[in-house]
């Protein structure tokens, strides 16, 4: 699967750029979606290598996503104005990156201190984590305070946003399905047997949630430049729910269940836009729904063992 | 190798005001089989936990091939060569079994995350030759067929035996087995003894055995200690243990009241 796995990533990346460059006959509503689509499938499968394959149940992603959006775009802010128009993606890639490393850094801090906590604590601690970061962007007024970041440049496109999500994809599938990465499997199964085999628990947790935290925050700077605009409201614990939604409906561990899943939950509420005010009972209603008929995942079939990208 | 490969030291460790296990002296040489044996309680397992790094000394010191594993976790000591197996079996659920032995022989492939996102022909011969060791310790094992079954969903011996070839992958020069016949009847019994013995030969390593069932223990360790209320009370050859008095009053007592 080794060249199939590089394959898929350019052929990926090949056909965001294209759809991109005919974007102009698409209809923006749709394109704003799909993008929207693009940045929560990021989100999703990032939370899946630390949910879903390492066990290690978290609720700061919107946390990790805060740091990157709100830093990408502070810098784009910062240089805009003082670089030629050529430069522009250079300064977004840069932020991208830069925004990615913050969140890195932000998931390190996160999975030191918490290493020795499992199930409900660790969830209560990120929550908790997630709200200090939404808490601290709302009240440094360098980064807008409670209005929020305004002006942030439209430069987050079709092929941006699904080239990241197809990286993401193919870090996150390309790590577990390698000798090395059967290594978070084995944390999530049973720490103390994975360390009795050599594993190292710590440095795979910590590894998890820096590299799940790296693409949040990736996720973060592509939804800052789509929206143009930043405020701490849409970072908050909701949001990291709606992120853990996706992934337990996707069948924790599975990635291909939890694009899936990103998809349909992203369109989902754009859907049912007819129905107005009883959009989100509608919304709430079909999760219950699908929880209740399909609790080992929407995507999941045969057996737990046959673990495919 | 000089010295012997396991050295216990006056180990004792106290929870609070009890004192599991009190100043036992110990060792195992390089291709030894020693039995561990004692009643209920006796403090068999915490041993097992000192040694596998799950617990700390509270004095005494434990050394493996001469070097002191004070502090040690126990990834680290399975890096050292010590593998070990658990009473209430631990396989990988979630994964098939051929992955949970893959995940043991990780301990010695050079590949790391970079080559895992890298991919390239060094790594992919890696993944081959990992794949190539799997193979070959599960046919040993005829657990071959197995492979793309979910560990949990083997019958009960074969799981048993799966944690056994899944300890081996890492390449232990010692091999700790917690009690491996609980809840074997007597022919899986004598299956298990002959493939203790067997794993000992094939593999050069030494073992360390600890056991509830007489019959198994007294028929393939070269030496047996028994413990008793944390202190060991007994060691010798099976014979020799077999016949002493403090050891029949201890444990063998019940249980041939229980048979007669």
């Amino acid at each position: 699967m080794d060249n199939a796995a590089k394959r898929f990533l350019f052929a990926a990346v090949a056909l965001a750029v294209i759809v991109s460059l005919c974007s102009s006959y698409f209809n923006r509503y749709y394109l704003g979606v799909a993008i929207d689509v693009g940045i929560n499938v990021i989100l999703a499968v990032s939370l899946n290598l630390i949910n879903g394959h390492t066990g290690q149940f978290s609720l700061g992603h919107a946390g990790f996503m805060a740091v990157g959006g709100y830093t990408t775009a502070k810098f784009a802010l910062l240089l805009q104005g003082q670089l030629p128009p050529w430069a522009q993606p250079l300064i977004f890639v840069a932020g991208l990156l830069l925004g990615g490393s913050m969140a890195a850094v932000a998931g390190l801090a996160v999975g030191v201190p918490t290493l020795r906590l499992k199930g409900d604590y660790l969830a209560i601690v990120t929550l908790g984590f997630g709200e200090i970061i939404r808490v601290i962007f709302q009240t440094t007024e360098a980064f807008g305070a409670a209005t929020g970041l305004t002006g942030i440049p439209h430069w987050t496109n079709f092929a941006w946003t699904w080239s990241c999500a197809a990286l993401t994809v193919f870090v996150v599938a390309c790590l577990v399905n390698s000798t090395y990465g059967r290594g978070f499997i084995a944390v999530h199964d049973d720490e103390v047997a994975a360390g009795a085999m050599g594993i190292n628990p710590v440095r795979y947790k910590i590894t998890a949630f820096v590299i799940g935290a790296f693409f949040a925050g990736v996720a973060g700077g592509l939804y800052a430049h789509h929206k143009q605009f930043l405020s701490p409201g849409g970072f908050d614990f909701l949001k990291s729910i709606d992120i853990v939604v996706m992934v337990i409906l996707g069948g924790m561990g599975r990635t291909v269940g939890v694009i899936i899943a990103a998809v349909l939950l992203t369109i989902l509420p754009e859907a049912l836009r007819g129905f107005a005010g009883y959009r989100m009972i509608l919304y709430s209603l079909l999760i219950i729904i699908l929880m209740l008929t399909r609790p080992q995942g929407l995507f999941t079939f045969g057996r737990a063992a046959q673990r495919k990208v | 190798m000089i010295g012997p490969l396991l050295q216990l030291q006056c180990v004792t460790i106290r929870f609070g005001g009890l004192t599991a296990v009190s100043e036992v002296d110990f060792q195992i040489g390089g291709r030894e089989l020693v039995g561990l044996i004692g009643p209920n309680g006796a403090g068999k397992t915490t041993v097992f936990n000192l040694v596998t790094g799950v617990y700390q000394p509270t004095s005494g010191a434990i050394l493996f091939a001469g070097q002191p594993t004070a502090n040690l976790k126990s990834n680290q000591l399975a890096r050292l060569g010590i593998a070990r197996t658990f009473q209430n079996i631990r396989l990988f659920a979630s994964m098939s079994v051929f992955d949970n032995v893959r995940v043991a022989v990780q301990l010695h492939s050079p590949h790391g995350i970079r080559d895992a996102l890298w991919r390239g022909r060094g790594f992919r011969e890696g993944e081959r030759a990992v794949e190539t060791q799997v193979m070959e310790l599960l046919e040993i094992f005829n657990l071959g067929r197995f492979r793309a079954a979910n560990a949990k969903s083997l019958p009960y011996g074969d799981q048993r035996r799966l944690e056994i070839v899944r300890a081996l992958a890492t390449r232990p020069k010692l091999l700790l087995l917690d009690e491996p016949a609980a809840g074997m009847n007597t022919t899986e019994k004598v299956a298990l003894t002959q493939l203790i013995r067997f794993i000992k030969d094939k593999f050069q390593i030494a073992v360390l055995l600890v056991e509830h069932d007489m019959q198994v223990v007294m028929g393939i360790c070269e030496r047996i200690a028994v413990l008793d209320y944390g202190i060991k009370i007994a060691e010798g050859s099976p014979a020799k243990v077999r016949a002493d008095p403090r050891v029949i009053e201890a444990y063998l007592g019940d249980e041939l009241k229980i048979q007669n």
